[in-house]
């Protein structure tokens, strides 16, 4: 049985690329971007000394090869004339485009004037005057002469530009301009609230409109922000809403979160950035945005600076900050992690973040990302340059490169900040090239596609150069010759498009083009603007791999105007005409959604856990202490409504509800106290008379001793008129709780219980123990766990618990998982005890961080198949069977606190998790042993630890991170990995339902987790996943525009209600209001 | 009996010898203080807190003025070791060395190695430290080992005992996490550091019994009800950071002795660096016993007490910080009155109440007037290699105010905070003073 890749990828294997970078000496592209550092300028005077330059492609005088413009940040700008074949001439001088004598950053190719012709646009910055920073608009008059017109046009800017963005925003015709700054200073926490509100001449971005060839700035009446906190680094035009209205990315350096400005279709744009992303990348550099998955929607990628391997990570990364953290979402700047984000449109407004899922989130300092199909194969690559000159973030640098001045000053010498800089150590990476899978997987290839050299990379563009069908790249180096990287592919077949637009906008900016291949659709907007400081090919190209036919094609014009063509053949140039397309009439249609979201929700809403479980074992991974809210339901008076129970947290007693279908109102036949962390509970009738009573497991984390009073799990018993009362004879035992069941493990009528124990609070991650409580059948029980489990109960760290009868015995056994536990078959000996026989009922080993678990017959084969929630693969950590996790713990030092250290897999070898701070904080030991970060950076565990210790210290380990959906066997449970979309969050609770009345049933997984260590950062990419199910074991993911759930958080509960005909869930989510859905079914 | 009387004798005499030889050929106080400061140096390079700092002067110190207490060497007043809470701690080894002061050097080193992660940097300045013993003819090649075995064993029980002292357990205690009342301390730019050493309180004093006794008298409540203490006070920090004097600016700059001072440019962040408020009146130590022309036994014995003073004093005030919790004035400054109020000095990572230095400058300046007199004039050169120039105090008490108040222009500290911490600094300076001196200081304050 397959459970596969869910969207179609064609044949990636039969094209390998191969990308053979030209000598400049054979291209005659001998443009180097050089800099010179002195004491006027440096990295000093102005911070964004080594960002680099730019490069525009586009066919200048009409002769169907593009040529090439490279700027110079300090040396001259270069114009190359494309001789066909790969050979460029120098034209520079003839066009007389060198450009003036101050810092110059992008370019951007545009037809401004509309006269056909391309136009050339160059942005300045620097430290200079107002004069040096006028930017220069090119006007091209054709036979390669070009003459400056920036102040005619009114757009001599003298802001500090990054780069221009030329598009119809306002969809009058003509194109407007998007001019993107950076602020030139650094500016402190201190005035952020200050700066925040005013607009920075020449920091801020702004907007001009083409009013009759005659560019206005609107900035301020168009919503654009423009404080001294931006750090423009890219923009980009997207019509991300499909709405017909092209929006805005803008990345931005530093602390100011990017903008996602959306366009209100009346002249303005909003930035709607945290309606449509949880989370984004901190220091934004580059960007793309691109449907990287060829559903029609288009997907965002911002780059970031996180490198791929260890020794740079380990140099890189400081100690987590909480309350600098904290303060940075107080004060408004949202969540940031440092590393390139993917965030995948799900429609609807709604994007999940896969950047570690898909595997391009390590790039390292990166610049320029490009999304194009180098293969022809019908996805979309990735091309990502980078590199710093000089190694700033090294943590190594910051401790101690001030060491100098106190060396300087003991020596009696003068120190000098500008020698310690410039001669702070290079450290050149190679630049990123992704093969896309499909299935939202991208294969990292550099170094077998032609790019495993090492330099300092920025700007880079994206053209078919020599015309043979296939995308070549231009990439600027500093201080190295440019790049020409010719596409040798041995490719699929492709289709390339020219694109004749209305005057105005003649070379059809804006403009959506989809092509189907069968069932398969691939879909692009005509963008210039992309990367880094660049502009690429204005030819759309389109891979079609074996295909030589396109079946359709349907092209958008901005101003709405549309055509369809059909059997189009395949490698050919070919021109569309906006004369051709229609206006359409009609408005899309919409579909119904499985489920609506209700007004009505009881009046609680959970505590976030109030204290930082980090504070006290800081080397965990994620807070054992935010669990709730538990939420189970039965109608405990008997009146037809179900009561409601919602589990408590320290500080927040758990409360009882009663909802009608309509309202909610307060239970008051219950009673709870505000010391208990509501881990699991159970509503069943456990003394016989009827009605149900209601069991609630103790966990939770927060500052709880081992053998808190408040573990203390409860049963309380129903007085059969609905009052709940507490019962003192239940066994008492200090137990950080999870998951529960209430089943008879002895057949003797009466329901028993089996408490699972998660964690010893402050002991992280010994083993607690787990609980076989058996009744008397009167609701007394006693605490039997030594007959009923091996040592104790301890069977490791428990977090999720189901009951089947794996033998057909009558007796029902245990499947349970845990934290670096496999999913285990516990088997009821007779009801005397359990013994573990998972080696008989599970082939593989699948040992991970399990949350969860449900079960049903997925397959129709009548037997009882199993769902497994893990971790996922939305995260730094690479587990497999040969890269396992292992955990170590032990008191190492001696001194009272179990250290529990992580080792995992970075590439080929592995190292421990912790950064050299945290270890340090960890193990006043170690302070000596790792002096330098340096020192820190290769180490392994046999560095940190002897042999003896590693050997007497507890090993827990996981092989596999993957949720999985178990089928149910002749020969046990087979393991089959759920789709790319489900290993994205971790999954913490599961719901098996037929939610689409098609007969099968379905899945609904769901989870997330913020309370991470800050590197890991917020796990957010679950938003109420609906997994359909074929009846057959496969699965398909739904989209929010079919389920009409998109919830945002940590979800720790699903709920299925039924109240007069009519059914609900209502979700649990962790320190913030539940959630109801009402089915719409009919 | 009659023997052991006779060893003490030989012991004394040889002791004597040496002590002359070497007051004719070496100036005692200046190496002293030089071999000192290559500790400091590598504490500057590990970026050790205040209160670490503090407690590596005061171990490493204490071990060299072990080596001669139990070699035999006369001084002024009583015994260190036996008068704290440590109790005695005497050599097993029955040797006579021919120089002690170059064990007590050298252990003086081994301790100090011993406690810094960059320890291993004083290997090199121990080796360069017998190289120049046996060139300067302070010792004798054929001698070295002996007296090193005797350095290593006082270094050895010195360590054992700053090992009990409850720094090794400070990771198993639970983190500090930041109070949310408005009046609480929050951590502050640029870096927003994490609270340094929350649990400071739990590491072992050597004189003070019971920190409650010592703690810092109640601070004026948060309220920002203008004329209140506390208002009346933000505002005085506020204005007088607004209006700073040249002299207020060298005097803030000059007690500033911020072991990391980060410095942002973009991406680019530098840690500058300076010796702690420890470091800095081990420094003025240095220079008095200097220019005191005090013998070696005492140079270390001074050196000893002054640092077991300050390792005390940093315990109390920082039992004091964590206990009040209270916020620093550049926070409620930019919150309440003026969002680019920066001080002078960067906010150091710790609450505000009381003021570390005003509380260690003045118990180090107690002990220091007990030992060398009140009118003590000397010249401070520590901060010049920080390109501060040399200030000149006329006593120790002067000089400690001058730090205090140094606080109040640094922007950093409320006045309350600075005076209650110079009461608080005073009471227990003259509380060691009497446990080992047995007789009451009487200092007026000034």
């Amino acid at each position: 049985m397959l459970v596969g890749p869910t969207l179609p990828s064609m044949g990636q294997t039969e094209f390998e690329a191969k990308f053979e970078e030209l000598k400049p000496g054979k291209t005659k592209v001998t443009f180097k971007n050089n800099l010179t550092e002195d004491s006027e300028n440096n990295i000093l005077r102005y911070e964004y000394f080594y960002n680099g330059g730019g490069v525009a492609v586009g066919d200048l005088d009409g002769d169907g090869l593009d040529d090439v413009f490279f700027t110079g940040n300090m040396v001259s700008n270069k114009l190359y004339k494309n001789l066909g074949n790969l050979k460029f001439e120098d034209i520079t001088k003839s066009a007389g485009i060198a450009g003036k004598d101050s810092w110059t950053t992008g370019v951007s190719m545009a037809d401004v004037n509309a006269d056909g012709l391309l136009d050339i646009y160059v942005s300045y910055s620097g430290k200079g005057n107002e004069a040096s920073r006028r930017n220069e608009l090119w006007i091209n008059e054709g036979n390669f002469k070009f003459v400056e017109k920036a102040a005619e046009y009114g757009i001599d800017d003298p802001a500090n530009s990054t780069q221009a963005l030329f598009f119809d925003f306002d969809r009058d015709g003509d194109l407007d301009l998007f001019l993107l700054n950076h602020h030139i200073q650094v500016i402190t926490e201190l005035e952020f609230d200050e700066v925040k509100k005013i607009r920075h001449p020449y920091a801020g971005d702004k907007l001009f409109r083409n009013d009759g060839g005659k560019f206005v700035d609107i900035s301020e009446q168009a919503g654009i922000k423009g404080s001294a906190l931006g750090f423009g680094l890219a923009v980009i035009a997207s019509d991300i809403n499909d709405d017909g209205w092209p929006d805005l990315l803008v990345t931005n350096d530093y602390i100011e979160p990017d903008y996602l400005y959306i366009n209100q279709g009346d002249g303005t744009f909003r930035d709607q950035l945290t309606d449509h992303f949880q989370h984004i990348s901190h220091f934004s550099m580059g960007a793309d945005i691109a449907d990287i998955n060829n559903d029609g929607l288009k997907d965002i990628y911002t780059l970031d600076m996180l490198p791929e391997d260890n020794r740079r990570q380990k140099l890189l990364y400081g100690p987590e900050n909480y309350e600098q953290y904290a303060l940075m979402i107080k004060q408004g700047f949202y969540h940031q992690n440092m590393r390139n984000m993917l965030q995948v449109n799900q429609g609807s407004g709604q994007f999940a973040e896969l950047g570690q899922l898909s595997g391009i989130s390590n790039t390292d300092w990166s610049w320029s990302a490009l999304f194009f199909d180098a293969t022809n194969d019908g996805n979309k690559d990735l091309f990502v340059t980078n590199g710093y000159y000089r190694d700033y973030t090294n943590r190594d640098f910051l401790k101690y490169k001030g060491d100098y001045y106190f060396k300087q000053a003991v020596a009696n010498e003068k120190a000098d900040t500008l020698h310690l800089v410039t001669t702070m150590e290079s450290t050149p990476v190679h630049n990123y090239f992704f093969e896309n899978q499909g299935n939202l997987q991208f294969q990292n290839q550099s170094n077998t596609w032609g790019f495993d050299k090492k330099g300092f990379s920025s700007g880079a563009a994206y053209s078919d150069l020599d015309n043979d069908g296939d995308l070549d790249l231009i990439v600027s180096n500093l201080n190295e010759s440019a790049s020409i990287y010719e596409n040798t592919t041995s490719k699929g077949n492709y289709l390339q498009i020219q694109l004749q637009g209305p005057t105005g906008n003649s070379f059809g900016i804006g403009t959506q083009v989809r092509v189907y291949l069968g069932e398969k659709l691939q879909a692009q907007e005509q963008q210039a603007v992309r990367g880094f400081q660049s502009s690429s090919t204005l030819r759309m190209q389109f891979g079609l791999g074996n295909s030589t036919l396109v079946d359709s094609l349907q092209i958008t014009w901005p101003d709405g105007a549309s055509q369809i063509l059909h059997q189009i053949a395949g490698n050919q140039v070919l021109k569309l005409q906006h004369s051709e397309a229609k206006m359409q009439t009609g408005s899309p249609e919409t579909s119904s959604t499985l489920f609506s979201k209700s007004k009505s929700i009881p009046d609680f809403v959970p505590d976030k856990n109030r204290f930082n479980d980090f504070k006290r074992q800081p080397l965990m991974l994620s807070m054992p202490g935010s669990i709730n809210p538990a939420l189970v339901s039965s109608d405990l008076n008997q009146d037809g409504i179900p009561e409601i129970f919602i589990g408590g947290a320290k500080g927040q007693k758990g409360e009882i509800y009663s909802f009608d279908g309509q309202n909610w109102t307060s239970f008051t036949g219950f009673t709870s106290s505000d010391e208990y962390t509501d881990a699991s509970a159970i509503f069943a009738d456990f003394n016989g008379d009827g009605w149900d009573d209601l069991f609630i497991v103790s966990g939770g984390y927060h500052d709880y001793l081992s053998s808190d009073e408040s573990l203390q799990d409860r049963l309380y018993l129903n007085d059969q008129k609905g009052n709940l009362v507490l019962q003192e004879n239940f066994p008492k035992y200090a137990v950080s709780g999870g998951p529960s069941l209430a089943l008879d493990i002895n057949q003797d009528g009466a329901l028993d219980l089996f408490v699972g124990g998660k964690v010893i609070p402050g002991r992280y991650p010994l083993s607690p123990s787990s609980k076989v409580l058996i009744n008397d059948g009167k609701g007394n029980f006693s605490d039997q766990s030594s007959t009923f489990l091996p040592e104790e109960g301890k069977l490791g760290m428990i977090t999720a618990a189901i009951s089947q009868d794996l033998n057909g015995d009558n007796f029902p056994d245990l499947i349970l998982a845990g934290e670096y536990l496999p999913v285990s078959a516990w088997i009821n000996e007779n009801g005397k005890s359990f013994s573990n026989q998972t080696g008989s009922y599970f082939s593989e080993n699948l040992s991970g961080w399990w949350s969860s678990l449900a079960q049903a017959d997925m397959d129709g084969d009548g037997d009882l198949d199993l769902i497994a929630g893990n971790f996922g693969q939305n995260s730094q950590f690479e587990v497999s069977e040969s890269k396992r996790l292992r955990l170590y713990a032990k008191d190492f030092d001696s001194n009272g606190s179990i250290d529990p250290i992580l080792e995992c897999f970075v590439g080929d070898q592995a190292y421990p998790f912790a950064s050299r701070d945290e270890l340090l904080d960890q193990m006043v030991g170690m302070r000596s042993k790792f002096t330098t970060y340096e020192s820190y950076a290769d180490a392994q565990m046999k560095d940190l630890f002897n042999q003896k210790d590693l050997e007497s210290a507890l090993v827990l380990e996981a092989n596999t991170l993957n949720s999985y959906y178990f089928e149910n066997t002749e020969q046990g449970f087979k393991a089959h990995p759920l789709p790319a979309l489900a290993q994205a969050f971790p999954i913490y609770q599961i719901l098996t339902q037929d939610f689409d009345h098609d007969g099968h049933v379905d899945l609904l997984l769901g989870g997330n987790q913020s309370q991470t260590r800050i590197r890991i950062g917020n796990m957010d990419a679950g938003l109420g996943l609906i997994l359909k199910g074929n009846g057959k074991g496969q699965f398909q993911p739904l989209l929010p525009s079919q389920t009409g759930m998109a919830i945002k958080g940590d979800i720790k509960s699903i709920l299925p209600l039924h109240v007069n005909q009519k059914s609900f869930l209502l979700f649990g989510i962790h320190g913030q209001a539940l959630e109801l859905y009402q089915s719409n079914e009919k | 009996m009659k023997s052991k009387s006779t060893l003490i004798i030989v012991f004394l005499l040889a002791f004597a010898n040496s002590l002359a030889m070497a007051n004719d050929e070496v100036n005692w106080p200046k190496i002293y203080k030089d071999e000192l400061f290559h500790i400091t140096k590598v504490m500057v390079t590990d970026v050790a807190s205040p209160p670490v700092a503090a407690r590596i002067y005061a171990y490493s110190n204490l071990a060299s003025y072990l080596v001669m207490k139990n070699q035999g060497a006369a001084f002024r007043y009583p015994a260190l070791d036996q008068n704290s809470l440590i109790g005695e701690i005497s050599a097993n080894a029955n040797i006579s060395l021919s120089s002690p002061e170059f064990s007590a050097i050298y252990a003086l080193m081994t301790v100090g190695q011993g406690l810094m992660p960059s320890g291993y940097l004083l290997e090199e300045k121990k080796e360069a430290w017998i190289d120049f013993a046996i060139k300067s003819k302070i010792i004798k090649k054929k001698e070295v080992e002996n007296h090193l075995a005797f350095a290593n064993e006082i270094a050895q029980k010195v360590l054992a005992q700053a090992k009990a002292d409850g720094y090794l357990q400070l990771p198993a205690l639970t983190r500090y996490t930041p109070k949310e009342g408005p009046g609480n301390w929050y951590p502050t730019p640029p870096a927003y550091i994490s609270a340094i050493e929350p649990e400071w309180r739990t590491i072992k004093t050597f004189f003070i019994p019971e920190l409650n006794a010592y703690s810092g008298n109640p601070m004026a409540p948060y309220d920002l009800t203008p004329g209140s203490s506390f208002h009346t006070q933000m505002i005085e920090v506020y204005e007088t950071g607004k209006n700073l004097t040249d002299e207020q600016r060298l005097i803030a700059n000059f007690w500033d002795c911020n072991p990391f001072m980060v410095k942002f440019s973009g991406h680019m962040a530098i840690g500058v660096k300076k010796i702690s408020p420890g470091g800095h009146w081990m420094g003025i130590t240095g220079i008095v016993a200097e220019k005191a022309q005090i013998s070696f036994a005492e140079t270390a014995y001074i050196h000893a007490m002054v640092a077991m003073g300050l390792h005390d004093a940093f315990i109390s005030c920082w039992e004091t910080k964590y206990k009040t919790d209270r916020i620093r004035p550049e926070t409620v400054i930019n919150r309440e009155l003026d969002q680019r109020w920066r001080p002078q000095l960067q906010t150091p990572p710790f609450p505000e109440y009381t003021s570390g230095h005003s509380v260690i400058s003045r118990a180090s300046a107690v002990i220091l007037t007990g030992y060398f007199g009140d009118d003590f004039a000397f010249v401070d050169n520590s901060e010049v290699y920080f390109g501060l120039p040399e200030r000149e105090f006329t006593s120790f008490l002067q000089a400690s105010e001058e730090a205090a108040i140094s606080r109040l222009y640094g922007g950093i500290h409320f006045r309350d905070a600075i005076e209650e911490g110079i009461t608080q600094g005073e009471k227990i300076g003259k509380m060691i003073w009497k446990k080992v001196t047995k007789s009451e200081l009487l200092i007026t304050k000034k």
